[in-house]
């Protein structure tokens, strides 16, 4: 079972919502909120909608497996407020450059502290509307705080979709974007989500079939001159390197470990382990 | 690529897809055979990399949506927006660290700039960029892309990522810098540079902290007799000298005097960067505290030591510096920059105008010697090794003092060189030749003529032979020829070398020996022994970390170490190239092998008794045939006897000469022409060349097709292809076409007619030629070719009126003449 909430705010996500809620019952909703629970999940508007796999129990007379509709709803941010907000969101580098990489700002709230507002939930009253179908009148329910910790989950990946669960529509936040140069930026980002997947045939390079037939010496010794001295490669100063500039925990990484440690591991073992055929 | 590596599977391929493929795959394998422990699984399992890392790639790709869709749809995002930010900008971000403008410590500041890819020279502080106007801005998006600033976020923000502190500068509309304390400085340039650049942005740092800039902390040798080297009594281990130098040891930061008051105070300041005297300055504190320990032990004392120690302990221990203001740095400056050497006259006695840079060479060789080091002369072929040599021995006998024999040590295919070329430009000096079967070989009778000669000539094989008769004398100077022949440190001829008893010992070679370091170890063995320590501990120091692991550390000490030692002009050299004519021509002396010699005295005596019996157009006719046969002989026995008897080196010196020069050209990557009048030749030297070098080669002579002969000179002549040899038919190649990829022309075999020559070395000497070109005409001594020569050259003006066309001018000899022209001298026959 992946870990949810991996990220400071899926955690802080999490953390409120434990605030103000039973915790036991919030930890029984984990196991509600994976692939096989949760048949059904979609955002619009907003709105959260979810379809959850229930059990079947004869005690309460449910004899066929039950499905659950479940809706989440944050308390919106008012328009005119989202105008000031998105302001100074465009206005801060470090704001800009935090979602450029897919990440959350940790000072996110300051975009709104002039407001008395806040993005992430704090209290019960940022949640405008939970509800679900299951016979279970406490709230939250088993099926609720699945949907809990799915979107906990998706805004690890996603942090932008904290915006939307907040009442801003991707386009309204694109169009406010693109009116200070930073932030026009970022809604050039916010863009490219939905990008096509491109499948790979091969693993590797599949070498594709030369045309002419060379002549003889081309052959054997090549058309061009072969460099007589390869400048040395010069091991990097840090390990992994690349793959710390993609931050760490990825959207693909389900572990619950650093993501980067573990790369600066395994570069250190492969380059350490095989010496001599580097 | 070679389509050679591109075949197999199914056909030939594209080089670049299968080259990655091959790539890919063998770093997939490496990867995947990595022994990783079962507690690192664990930190992995669940994620995608569990499958990258098993041992196979999985039998069948994911082809079924669902699993793993999402997370791999999430890589890709991933992935993109890491190559996006690598390279998708049109600039390069980069931070500058400014020190405090006033007298603070702690108002350092880290500038962002950006470094436009087309033009890496130039530097954007983005403080600039966000106070331009709109228009401005919008002009200088047209040099950093029109997405500059979302790619100058990013960039920053993956920079933040690593560095942190980065955010602090961040937090505003335009970011432009960071402010940074005295220790946050320190860290940037300790580690975050290092992070940053590895990472691929800009770093610029202060010209202090730069590796030529900074002021480091040193423990300087300042020599108390002024630099003057005093010459001890020779040592037990031979005749080589020992400077000993006096001196003090004084301690220094940068170019200043500190006094150990003044260093204690320094390492007892708290922070690691420290103004000293106006200049910031790292401070080691716990090397300093180290050199402060070993000044108060060592500093009011006067130690000795001799010149090699100087010099290696100042490259092998940086906290080691001579004062500069010292005639001692003086003198070490001078070994190490060739610059400073002041070229010499000509030596009155040498018959012969050195250029500029043999001066120098000659001056380096005289300056080297006083101060009692041995060198390596390692210039490119046909900058004239020898000739700087003979110069130094006609230089030392002019100083007034007697000067003893010289040994020198050559190939056997270039001892008659030597001897023609002493002979040529000092003939006051003389030459002994020790080789062959009558040699001498009673040790006193030896010493004895030794002593009557400047140089005394012997081989490599001999010189392991007759070891006893060469270690019973103190020889003035050893000289190795073609040093790389003791490159084994294991062969007997290395080992008999290094125990020749010499005041002075030169290695000369023209193979660029800094390349091979057990050669260049085997070399310094017998220059000066010692000096990069025991075999075993060269290669652990140097060889391993160095060839193996690249380290550049060891490669600049290593560096440093012999740099003094060894002095290599190459031919491309500006410098050189100003000093050299646009051709040069030269005349490569070889001798003749014992049965070469037979065979030509076989046909001598023939001819000789049949020339007495024919007349008019006969005798002419045998005149030219015997000119031809002779000819043949010197060229390669095999091409006169034509027995299908093997075309081997070992049979002809001269073929080994050219052997030897065209290795040493196409090493240096040059491509060389060469003319024979013999169409046999031709063919025979091409499959040898090709056979023996592996080299590429082609062959012109007049039986090609023309549409062969075009493909061949295109061929030749493309600027991308491997350096390669032509073989040329004199009458088939010598006129017309154009070979400029060569700077290299050999005359195999001679037309005795200049023009004729000259007209087929300008092939490569043309238009389009951008290289000095080298023309190396063979002669074999003691036969016709060396008469020959010897009349061309001395009656310039009559040859120019008599020869003709064709070498038939020679057959107006009379008979006595003719037989005088052919007669073999026995002396310059060498086995």
């Amino acid at each position: 079972m992946a870990q949810l909430g991996k990220t400071w705010w899926g955690q802080r996500f999490i953390a409120a919502l434990e605030g103000f809620t039973d915790r036991g019952r919030l930890q029984r909703g984990r196991g509600y909120s994976g692939e096989s629970r949760i048949l059904a999940f979609a955002v619009s508007d907003g709105l959260v909608t979810a379809t959850v796999r229930g059990n079947v129990n004869p005690y309460y007379g449910v004899y066929k497996e039950p499905r659950y509709r479940t809706r989440i709803q944050m308390a919106p941010i008012a328009p005119k407020d989202w105008d000031k907000a998105l302001a100074h969101l465009g206005s801060n580098a470090a704001l800009v450059a935090k979602l450029l990489m897919n990440e959350m700002p940790d000072n996110i709230d300051s975009a709104f502290a002039g407001l008395r507002l806040h993005l992430l939930p704090a209290s019960r009253k940022d949640f405008a509307l939970t509800e679900c179908s299951c016979p279970d009148y406490a709230n939250p329910c088993k099926h609720i705080a699945g949907v809990y910790y799915r979107l906990a989950g998706q805004l690890d990946r996603d942090p932008f979709l904290l915006f939307e669960l907040r009442g801003l529509s991707r386009e309204r936040l694109h169009q406010a974007l693109s009116t200070t140069p930073l932030g026009k930026a970022l809604a050039s980002l916010a863009e490219d989500r939905s990008a096509p997947i491109d499948a790979a045939e091969s693993f590797f390079t599949r070498p594709a079939p030369a045309g002419a037939t060379p002549d003889y010496r081309a052959f054997w010794q090549g058309e061009r001159r072969l460099p007589s001295e390869i400048a040395p490669a010069r091991p990097p100063a840090v390990p992994a390197i690349l793959v710390k500039k993609g931050g760490d925990f990825p959207a693909f990484w389900e572990p619950e470990g650093s993501f980067i440690a573990a790369m600066e591991e395994l570069y250190r073992r492969v380059r350490e382990k095989n010496k001599d055929a580097l | 690529m070679p389509a050679a590596c591109a075949a197999g599977g199914e056909g030939l391929a594209e080089a670049e897809p299968l080259l990655r493929h091959c790539a890919e795959v063998l770093l997939d394998q490496i990867v995947r055979q990595t022994p990783l422990p079962a507690a690192f699984d664990k930190k992995i399992r669940g994620s995608p990399l569990t499958a990258c890392l098993r041992p196979e790639p999985a039998a069948k790709p994911w082809r079924t949506p669902g699993t793993g869709l999402e997370a791999y749809r999430h890589w890709q995002q991933w992935r993109r927006r890491l190559v996006a930010g690598e390279q998708a900008a049109a600039f390069t971000l980069g931070f500058r660290l400014e020190e405090p403008p006033g007298e603070g410590e702690d108002d350092w500041a880290l500038q962002f700039i950006a470094v436009p890819k087309d033009d890496p020279s130039q530097r954007l502080a983005l403080s600039d960029y966000w106070s331009a106007s709109t228009a401005e801005r919008r002009q200088l998006r047209g040099q950093l892309g029109e997405d500059f600033e979302t790619h100058l976020l990013l960039n920053l923000g993956l920079a933040a990522r690593m560095v942190p502190k980065l955010w602090d500068g961040l937090d505003t509309a335009a970011p432009q810098a960071v402010a940074l304390d005295l220790d946050a400085a320190f860290t940037f340039l300790t580690e975050w540079a290092w992070v940053l650049e590895d990472a691929g942005y800009k770093i610029v740092v202060p010209a202090w902290w730069t590796p030529q800039g900074r002021r480091r902390v040193r423990i300087r040798l300042r020599s108390t007799t002024g630099g003057k080297a005093t010459t001890a009594a020779p040592n037990a281990s031979g005749l080589s000298l020992e400077n000993l130098v006096a001196y003090r040891y004084e301690l220094a930061i940068g170019d200043q005097v500190v006094s150990a008051e003044e260093w204690q105070r320094l390492v007892d300041s708290k922070t690691p960067l420290v103004r000293f005297r106006g200049q910031w300055v790292e401070l080691d504190r716990e090397k300093m505290q180290e050199m402060l320990a070993f000044w108060r032990q060592h500093g009011q004392e006067t130690a000795q030591m001799s010149l090699q120690e100087i010099l290696r302990r100042t490259a092998t221990d940086e906290a080691f510096e001579v004062d500069r203001g010292d005639a001692l740095a003086e003198m070490l400056e001078r070994l190490r920059d060739r610059g400073r050497l002041e070229p010499v006259a000509d030596p009155p006695g040498l018959k012969a105008e050195l250029r500029t840079y043999q001066k120098r060479g000659l001056a380096w060789l005289r300056f080297l010697e006083q101060i009692g080091l041995n060198g390596c002369l390692a210039d490119d072929m046909g900058l004239g090794k020898t000739l700087q040599v003979i110069a130094r021995l006609v230089q030392e006998r002019e100083a007034g003092e007697p000067v003893g024999p010289t040994l020198l040590i050559a190939p056997t295919s270039v001892i008659g060189n030597w001897q023609k070329e002493v002979q040529r430009f000092a003939p006051h000096l003389t030459t002994f030749l020790h080789h062959g079967p009558d040699r001498e070989q009673d040790a006193a009778a030896f010493a004895g003529r030794a002593a009557g000669h400047t140089l005394v000539i012997t081989t490599y094989a001999l010189a392991r032979r007759d070891q006893a008769l060469f270690t019973a004398l103190d020889w003035h100077r050893v000289v190795l020829d073609e040093a790389q022949n003791i490159k084994n440190p294991q062969a007997a001829q290395t080992k008999a070398v290094s125990k020749l008893r010499a005041r002075h010992r030169l290695a000369l070679t023209g193979t660029p020996v800094e390349n091979r370091l057990m050669d260049l170890w085997s070399i310094f063995h017998f220059t000066n022994p010692g000096y990069l320590d025991t075999q075993a501990r060269f290669r652990s120091r140097f060889e391993l970390p160095v060839q193996r692991d690249n380290d550049p550390v060891s490669t600049a000490t290593l560096k440093r170490l012999v740099e003094p030692f060894i002095l290599r002009r190459v031919k491309t050299d500006k410098a050189i190239i100003q000093d050299l004519p646009d051709k040069l021509e030269a005349i490569q002396y070889c001798n003749l092998s014992r049965e070469q010699a037979a065979l030509y005295e076989g046909v001598v005596r023939e001819v000789e008794r049949q020339l007495e019996e024919k007349d008019g157009i006969a005798r002419q006719g045998l005149m030219l045939s015997t000119l031809m046969r002779l000819k043949q002989i010197c060229n390669h026995p095999a091409q006169f006897l034509q027995d299908g008897s093997p075309f081997s080196a070992e049979r002809s010196h001269k073929l080994k000469r050219l052997q030897e020069m065209l290795e040493e050209a196409l090493a240096e990557g040059d491509s060389v022409l060469i003319f024979s009048q013999f169409t046999e030749v031709g063919a025979e030297l091409e499959r040898l060349l090709r056979q023996q070098l592996h080299c590429t080669t082609y062959y012109l002579h007049g039986g090609t097709p023309r549409s062969r002969r075009e493909a061949m000179i295109s061929a030749f002549q493309d600027p991308q292809g491997e350096p390669a040899v032509f073989v040329l038919s004199l009458k088939a190649g010598g006129v017309g076409i154009t070979l400029t990829k060569a700077n290299h022309v050999f005359h195999f075999d001679r037309w005795w007619n200049p023009a004729v020559e000259d007209q087929a070395s300008d092939r490569a000497f043309r238009i389009g030629q951008e290289k000095t070109v080298f023309v190396h005409k063979f002669v074999t001594l003691g036969t016709l070719e060396e008469r020959i020569n010897d009349m061309i050259t001395e009656k310039k003006a009559l040859a120019g009126a008599i020869v003709g066309a064709d070498e038939s001018w020679l057959t107006q000899l009379d008979n006595e003449r003719f037989k005088d022209l052919i007669r073999l001298s026995r002396d310059a026959v060498v086995d």
